[in-house]
This record gives structure tokens, C-alpha cells and sequence, in this order.
């Protein structure tokens, strides 16, 4: 994921969860940027399965030239 | 040229004089150049503090003092020199090895990036984005099409009806009708609140919200405004949490943690719970303005006005520690469609998830209070207060839910509107006042959990009676004048 306020670019597991302590922390799936501590949405599932989807069918495309 | 010797930043001249004497004093090694070592003692580096204490000794009380001197003669902070002479070094490098063919694109959109930031035009820039990003789209069409027709046409007219019928047919107790339907029921008010007015107002704000994130735009204005914060005992920072109140105070409230500090952190919590309305309540005050260009100006006004104030006092107020804030800004881009409608959607559904339940629940607090009578006891208590401000009784109902939910009391302040309560000036001190007004619990309970009860609460009674006396202030001057808005 890449920060909105920074431009850092991160992986899910480097980032803190955003709201440790937040009474809402149930919903909120949102990272915190290493770096500056700007808050990030994650990809929905359903964008990464999709993407996952797309890319193996690209590989498989690829793979059959 | 030989390579390490020229291509040395050279920084201002306190530092380097600094540098020069530091490097002399020390005698340890550090697997670092002696002007590294100094660098990061200059820039208060803990880790380094620490180990030349440990190395040199009593050399180091010398090195401590002429830290101190050179802080004092100059003018900005190490930490704000320190990257501005790399990046000045940096660009000069590029320009002599760089034989720029970049496309025309990458070049519009630098000098572009460079008039967002530049307060003369980055300023206007600013009120142009507000005016068609809030004004025209979320105020505009959010409210006037999208609210319009879900609340009339869909709840007004069909849902609300047909759900009051079932529930006088097929439910036989009285208060069991009432809690599911009517005035203040489960789903001809929470619902209907969440679903036809906050979510649709909320949808088209993150839309918008989405599409400046995405641009790039955000550390943009960080650098725009970076000034005036710094004027406020806050920096560019500070807007950080600020852009997060938007979402939701609470969550911002707990942002502010990344402020440098202290007395930032404060005065931070302070602006978010007075003046920095969350995306809910922005959203329904846009719509309720809507059609009014001149109650938003005296809206925005007022607020603004309130948030310059409120920060430069307590700056006075507050021990005077200086924030340093420098960022390199990414690159300005177009934004994406798809990284628009996604972010769009991802926000929306959380905040549907978050509010749902809370609006529900609000329902049956207030069917509670309506059974035991103490809702009434609640509103007549209040009433006193929104009538000094000018309001008619009815708008108590509206600041009770405020304090429940921020966004819960904007959706109430709607239903009297579109209900025909409130004349233009009315509309102005009441989006006023419950823009300033009582941070809700949610807020308030992380705050005592931030910053400790006895701050959290001076805050609340602070910005209690801050709201209302601005309220009762905004429509004195206003009648007194004869404007009418
Ligand atoms: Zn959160
Ligand atoms: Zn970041």
C-alpha cells in the first residue's frame, strides 16, 4: 500500500493497525503510514481477490505465447 | 573533482561553525565520520547523545554548550536547516548532471505542484477546490438530489408510511409500535437518518475526499499551510490529524499523538473537538446551507475565525515549544478511477457498519427516555439555552442527539429544517453552534483516555460554553444588523 500523505510505500505487516484504543477498532481496518502516521484503507478482499484473479490469468496469457 | 571532499553539503553558517568545533572535540570512534557524529548530535539524535556521553566524558558538557549556542543564534530549527540544505544541494547536483527531457506532463504538473504551495496562489487554489469539491458536489448534488430524493421520495412517501401502517396492524402494544416506527422510531428515524441523509452526504464527501487524496494534493496543503499553523503553536503537521477529523474526530483525537509536541498535541485536540466538524455533520451542514451562498460565507467565517482565535490563544497560553515540520512532497498525479470508487466504497462501508448500530441504539435510548419521561425533562432543561441563542424549542432535540452522535444530531437539525423550523439566520447560529458544540461521547472518552480527565473534561466545559456563547454572540450581532441570510 502506498501512503496518501507521504507517498511511502509499505506492506500491510510494516504498518501499525490505526486505532489500538478506538472504541470503533471493530470496522476499522485502516494502517497507519510508518512514516508519518497518516491513516491508509486497506484494499478491500474482494479488490485483492479480483486483482489476483487478473494477474493469474495474465501470467496463464504469458505463459501460453 | 574528487568525489567525497566536493559534493559536502555545506549547511548554514551556525551549523557549519558548530560543526567545526565539535569535530574537534571528539576523540572517540564511531564507525561514523567525526562530522556525521556532530550532524546527529545537532539534531538532538537520542541514540548519539548517549553514546558520546558515554565515550568522551566530561568533553561532552562542551559539546552540550555549543549545541545550545548554536540553536539560539539560529534562526530556524536544525531539524528544518538540516533537509533544506540536502535538498538545496540535492537539486543542485541534478540540474549540473541532469540534462532534462522529461515530458511536458511531468513538468506541468511541478509547476503546478509549486503554485499549490506558494500562499499567494496556493491560497485561491484552496477556495476553488472547497467551492466545487464541498460547495457544489457534496452541498449541491449530495444534498440537493441524492438526500432529496431518498428522503422524500423514498422514505417520506413510500417507507415511512408503509412501515407506520404495518406497525399499527400488526403490532398490538403501543409502546412497541413507537419503538419500531412513528416519530422517533428504530426505522422511520434511525434508519431513515443513516440511510437517507448521513450516508448519502457522507458517500459524496469521501468521494470528493478521495479524489484529493489521491492526487496527492494533502502534503500540498501541509506545506500551504504550514504558516499559519505555525502561528497557532501548530505546524504543517498538525494536518495530518486535522484531515482525519473529517473522518471522525475520535479517531483523529488519537492521531494526534503523532504531533511533535506536547503543547501541540493539546491545542490539536482542543481545535479538533471545537472547530473541525466531522465528514457527518460537514456533510449535513453543507446541505443545510446549501442553497444559501452568503449563510455558508458567514458559516465558514465564523469557524474559521473561531479556529485562528481559539489556536492563537492557546498558543499565548501554553510554554512556548517550537514544532519543526519539513516533508518532501510526492509527486503531483492524476487520480485513478478505480483508486477513487474504491476508496469511496471502502469508506463507506465502514462508516455504514460504525453508524448503523449506533443509530439504532440512539433510537432506543430516545424510546426510552420518551417512555420514562426523560427525554421531555432532557429537552425542557435545554430549551432555555437554544432559545437564548434564538432557536425555536424544537431545536434542543437536535443538540440532545448531537451529544449522542455529532452526526446523529446534524441529521436532526436537517429534519427541522426540511420541516420549515428555521428562518436563514436561525440556520447560521444553529450549524454554528453545533459545529463548535460538545465533542460527542465517543470523543470525550477517548480524550480522557488521551490526555487524562481532568484536561478532557476543562475542554468540554470549555467548548460547551464556547459554542453556545458564540451562538448567542452570532445572532445578537445578526438581528442587530437586520440581515437577513
Ligand atoms: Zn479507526
Ligand atoms: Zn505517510
Amino acid at each position: 500500500m502506498r501512503c496518501d500523505f507521504c507517498g511511502t510505500v509499505f506492506t500491510e505487516a510494516e504498518a501499525r493497525p490505526a486505532c489500538t484504543g478506538c472504541p470503533l477498532a471493530g470496522v476499522c481496518k485502516k494502517r497507519k503510514c510508518p512514516r508519518c502516521g497518516y491513516e491508509v484503507l486497506p484494499e478491500p478482499k474482494w479488490v485483492k481477490a479480483l486483482k489476483a484473479w487478473g494477474g493469474s490469468i495474465f501470467a496463464g496469457y504469458k505463459a501460453n505465447r | 573533482m574528487s568525489a567525497s571532499q566536493a559534493e559536502v553539503v555545506t549547511y548554514p553558517e551556525p551549523i557549519e561553525k558548530a560543526l567545526a568545533q565539535i569535530t574537534t572535540l571528539l576523540k572517540g570512534s564511531y564507525g561514523l565520520s567525526p562530522r556525521t557524529v556532530a550532524l546527529l548530535l545537532l539534531q538532538d539524535d537520542p541514540e548519539m547523545h548517549d553514546l558520546v556521553k558515554e565515550r568522551e566524558g566530561s568533553t561532552y558538557q562542551t559539546i552540550a554548550a555549543i549545541i545550545d549556542r548554536t540553536r539560539e543564534t539560529l534562526r530556524e530549527p536544525v531539524d528544518e536547516a538540516v533537509p533544506v540544505a540536502r535538498q538545496q544541494k540535492i537539486a543542485a547536483i541534478a540540474a549540473a548532471a541532469v540534462t532534462e527531457t522529461a515530458p511536458a506532463g511531468a513538468a506541468l504538473a511541478d509547476r503546478i505542484s509549486r503554485l499549490m504551495m506558494n500562499p499567494w496562489t496556493g491560497t485561491p487554489l484552496l477556495l476553488l477546490v472547497l467551492y466545487f469539491g464541498l460547495y457544489k458536489f457534496v452541498g449541491g448534488f449530495g444534498a440537493g438530489t441524492v438526500v432529496d430524493f431518498l428522503e422524500s421520495t423514498v422514505f417520506d412517501a413510500h417507507v415511512n408510511p408503509w412501515v407506520n401502517r404495518l406497525v399499527d396492524t400488526y403490532v398490538p402494544w403501543a409502546a412497541i409500535r413507537e419503538l419500531l416506527a412513528h416519530d422517533y422510531g428504530i426505522i422511520t428515524l434511525g434508519l431513515r437518518y443513516a440511510v437517507a441523509i448521513v450516508l448519502p452526504l457522507v458517500g459524496a464527501f469521501f468521494f470528493v475526499f478521495a479524489i484529493i487524496e489521491d492526487s496527492g494534493y494533502l502534503p500540498r496543503l501541509a506545506m500551504l499551510i504550514d504558516r499559519v499553523f505555525k502561528m497557532i503553536g501548530l505546524s504543517g503537521r498538525a494536518v495530518i490529524p486535522m484531515t482525519l477529523g473529517f473522518g471522525c474526530d475520535t479517531m483523529a483525537t488519537l492521531v494526534s499523538r503523532i504531533l511533535e509536541t506536547r503543547r501541540e498535541r493539546i491545542i490539536a485536540t482542543l481545535l479538533l473537538a471545537l472547530a473541525i466538524p466531522c465528514s457527518a455533520q460537514l456533510g449535513v451542514i453543507l446541505a443545510l446551507l446549501a442553497g444559501r451562498p452568503a449563510a455558508v460565507l458567514v458559516w465558514a467565517g465564523v469557524i474559521a475565525l473561531v479556529f485562528l482565535f481559539v489556536g492563537w490563544l492557546a498558543a499565548q497560553i501554553l510554554p512556548d515549544e517550537r514544532p519543526t515540520f519539513y516533508m518532501e512532497v510526492p509527486p503531483l498525479r492524476l487520480p485513478r478511477l478505480t483508486n477513487v470508487l474504491i476508496k469511496t466504497y471502502t469508506r463507506m462501508r465502514m462508516y455504514f457498519l460504525e453508524i448503523l448500530p449506533l443509530f439504532v441504539l440512539a433510537s432506543v435510548l430516545i424510546w426510552l427516555g420518551e417512555m420514562t419521561g426523560l427525554f421531555a425533562a432532557l429537552v425542557q432543561a435545554v430549551a432555555p439555552v437554544v432559545r437564548a441563542i434564538g432557536l425555536p424549542d424544537q431545536a434542543a432535540v437536535a443538540f440532545l442527539f448531537g451529544f449522542f452522535r455529532r452526526d446523529y444530531g446534524a441529521a436532526g437539525l436537517y429534519d427541522l429544517y426540511t420541516a420549515g423550523q428555521f428562518d436563514g439566520v436561525q440556520l447560521v447560529v444553529a450549524t454554528v453552534t453545533l459545529t463548535l458544540f460538545v465533542p460527542c461521547i465517543a470523543q470525550f472518552i477517548v480524550a480522557i483516555k488521551e490526555r487524562g480527565a481532568r484536561v478532557a473534561f476543562g475542554m468540554f466545559l470549555f467548548v460547551l460554553v464556547f459554542a453556545f456563547g458564540t451562538g448567542y454572540i452570532l445572532n445578537a450581532v445578526l438581528r442587530l444588523l437586520g440581515v437577513s441570510l
